[in-house]
């Protein structure tokens, strides 16, 4: 079996805080270019995550504003409507925004 | 009997621990598993993390206690996952940072806000840990006839055993492991519940009829001093002698119990709503505050933005091995997730049914654990039962163990840099103190204390991540000022409502979900102080890094 040399572990940020303390080094090694891929992919980011916190916002903010006016009474079948809004529909539309933000967020990530 | 239905959970908890023993060589290793978990895995092992008591128990209790609207609490909880993955899942993963404290150094260069972080770290750890050592009581007392304590022992000995040996590695396994555990022995007894009720029972858990009047002569054991609203003379049996109750309000004293006679008229809590009647049956949460709405979306706020500032959250996503990873966890754990919570309203509407008595005795977060039992008196409900009680006991070991994790994690490495035999010792530690804070905490209500943990998750860490990964403006004096203002407003105001113990109404409403406003108040404070100084120098850089995929 071999051993491998043990460290002392920090994480990468903790090492660089440390090095920025005590010697005053530049705190990222990136050049211009990925700076600039960087801030066009922030923004492609931004947009895509803008399209689904709509969503979201859509299902916590408004849902319960809309099932505030629609009365109990409405049925389908023995179950009431609004219970099955609250208790069972929220769960694949969630899961779809997070399938479709995966994807998008995937592919604005590519330079 | 029952109660050693936990006794195979705590051993496959140990003995999957014990396999991760031997693959743990380092601090890495022990917090974040050294950084090669597959989203899969991962996902899982988030997941069966995140399902705690509150998840498993809590939430049914409170539709028991509350009405349907309850329901809008797991809602809530899953979509924090989708504003996690929106926001901050990969960013949050590429900075290599290993702890919330972490990040906050790395990202604004600042000691002082990381300590900082670390003291919240302490408190949301603190509020979340100690209702589930409490739960864990709770049932076991209930079901075996064990002390209350004997729970509360035995899930502080297995977590803090299996954390110090294993570490993350072994909660990885172990906590998948519990996600699929969890996930069957809810959604097995839910569909036999479903089949065994009948068809009478089924309609009636869809069209409720108000509990107004007791259907046979009923027992009560109150868990907490109670007020009652008496609507009509009755006479209760109180240890066999007749005690009449005169209309008004009577406070029965915590843990007497009441035998109330048949056809008497059900007495009124104020502050929930009668089982069955149009409050209960409304989708929204009406704490009896007067504001059905604004009590749902504080919820909603809470919980939604409360997720991403959870610290054992937050620390589990750095077991992936880059952002995209991180972020395929995020995704797959909101369909995990779902697939769970879609069975709690089984468990709330047949428990508002057949157990609708919890509603005064204020028990509720037994309902799911009582539901088999007065189903089926036989063996299948009794067979039912001990599988409930794994499945909970399961909960409560897996989320403790994330916790107590996050908790020793602050303390060991961002309080008090240390070695990992430390880190150890404070798990095992940290064990001690909260199984200590546990023992005295019977009365405290599992659900709503479990809520406050994500309020102040929401208006501290939630500014701090969110601003940190997307707006390179955030200054370290900005960020801790926000942080405070979000403290003082959420766990500040929590603690002012719960010492005066205000009536019913907007005030109330206020202080117990503050959320609504802190969360706002802590974004405002954290920008507006942001503006008024310069960011450090290279900050844009730091902040922009983040974006950039690693491959």
């Amino acid at each position: 079996m071999s051993r491998t040399k043990r460290v002392a572990v920090t994480s990468p940020q903790t090492r660089v805080a440390l090095a920025a303390r005590r010697g005053g080094v530049s705190v990222t090694s990136l050049d211009a270019t990925a700076l600039a891929a960087a801030a066009r992919i922030r923004r492609r980011q931004l947009r895509v995550a803008g399209t689904t916190l709509v969503g979201a916002a859509a299902l916590l903010v408004g849902a319960p504003a809309v099932l505030d006016l629609v009365p109990v009474g409405i049925r389908w079948g023995d179950v009431p409507v609004v219970w099955l809004a609250v208790a069972v529909l929220p769960y694949p539309l969630l899961a779809v925004l997070a399938f479709v933000q995966l994807r998008r967020a995937e592919r604005a990530e590519r330079r | 009997m029952i109660g050693l239905a936990v006794v195979p959970v705590v051993l496959a908890t140990l003995l999957i621990g014990a396999r991760g023993v031997a693959a743990l060589r380092s601090t890495s290793d022990f917090l974040v598993a050294s950084r090669r978990v597959s989203p899969l895995l991962n996902a899982a092992a988030v997941s069966g993390e995140y399902l705690s008591a509150a998840s498993f128990l809590g939430i049914a209790g409170l539709v028991v206690k509350n009405g349907v609207g309850a329901l809008w609490y797991p809602v809530g909880f899953t979509a924090g996952y989708l504003l996690m993955l929106v926001l901050v899942a990969a960013p949050m993963r590429r900075t290599g940072a290993l702890t919330v404290p972490d990040f906050a150094e790395a990202r604004l260069g600042s000691p002082r806000l990381r300590r900082f972080s670390a003291v919240v770290v302490l408190v949301i750890a603190g509020l979340y840990l100690v209702p589930q050592f409490t739960a864990a009581g709770q049932v076991l007392s209930l079901v075996s006839g064990t002390p209350h304590w004997v729970g509360i022992v035995v899930a502080g000995a297995a977590v803090s055993v299996t954390l110090a040996l294993g570490g993350m590695r072994a909660a990885t396994y172990v906590q998948a492991f519990q996600f699929v555990l969890k996930l069957l022995l809810f959604l097995v007894p839910a569909i036999w519940l479903l089949l065994a009720v009948g068809a009478d029972t089924r309609t009636a858990a869809l069209r409720p009829a108000e509990y107004t009047t007791f259907p046979r002569p009923t027992e009560v054991t109150f868990r907490l001093d109670t007020r009652l609203e008496v609507r009509e003379p009755v006479t209760v049996l109180v240890g066999g002698v007749p005690r009449r109750l005169a209309p008004g309000t009577v406070v029965a004293p915590g843990e007497a119990t009441w035998v109330f006679p048949e056809g008497a008229a059900v007495p009124e809590i104020a502050g929930s709503a009668l089982p069955g009647s149009d409050t209960w049956q409304h989708p929204l949460l009406d704490g009896g505050n007067g504001h059905p709405l604004l009590a749902t979306w504080s919820i909603l706020v809470a919980t939604a933005l409360g997720t991403m500032g959870l610290p054992h959250v937050i620390v589990r996503f750095h077991t992936s091995p880059d952002g995209r990873a991180a972020r395929r966890t995020a995704a797959i754990t909101v369909g995990l997730l779902g697939s769970f919570y879609v069975f709690t309203v089984v468990y709330g509407l047949l428990g508002g049914v057949m157990l609708p008595e919890l509603y005064l005795s204020g028990a509720t977060d037994t309902a799911v654990v009582a539901l088999p039992s007065r189903v089926d008196g036989g063996t299948a409900g009794s067979v039912f039962t001990a599988l409930l009680t794994a499945g909970a006991f399961a909960a409560f070991l897996a989320t403790s163990l994330g916790l107590l994790l996050a908790l020793a994690g602050a303390l060991a490495h961002d309080l008090l840099p240390g070695s990992l035999r430390r880190l150890r010792l404070t798990a095992l530690l940290a064990a001690g103190v909260i199984v200590l804070c546990a023992l005295p905490a019977v009365r405290i209500d599992v659900g709503s204390v479990v809520t406050s943990a994500f309020a102040v998750a929401a208006s501290t860490f939630c500014p701090l991540l969110v601003l940190g990964i997307w707006w390179r403006g955030l200054t370290a004096r900005g960020a801790f000022a926000g942080m405070i203002v979000g403290l003082v407003s959420s766990a500040g105001v929590m603690g002012t409502g719960f010492m005066l113990r205000a009536d019913p109404g907007p005030a109330a409403l206020v202080l117990a979900q503050p959320a609504l406003f802190s969360v706002p108040l802590a974004f405002l404070t954290m920008i507006a102080v942001s503006l008024r100084g310069r960011p450090a120098p290279g900050s844009d850089a730091a902040m922009l890094r983040l974006h950039l995929d690693e491959t």
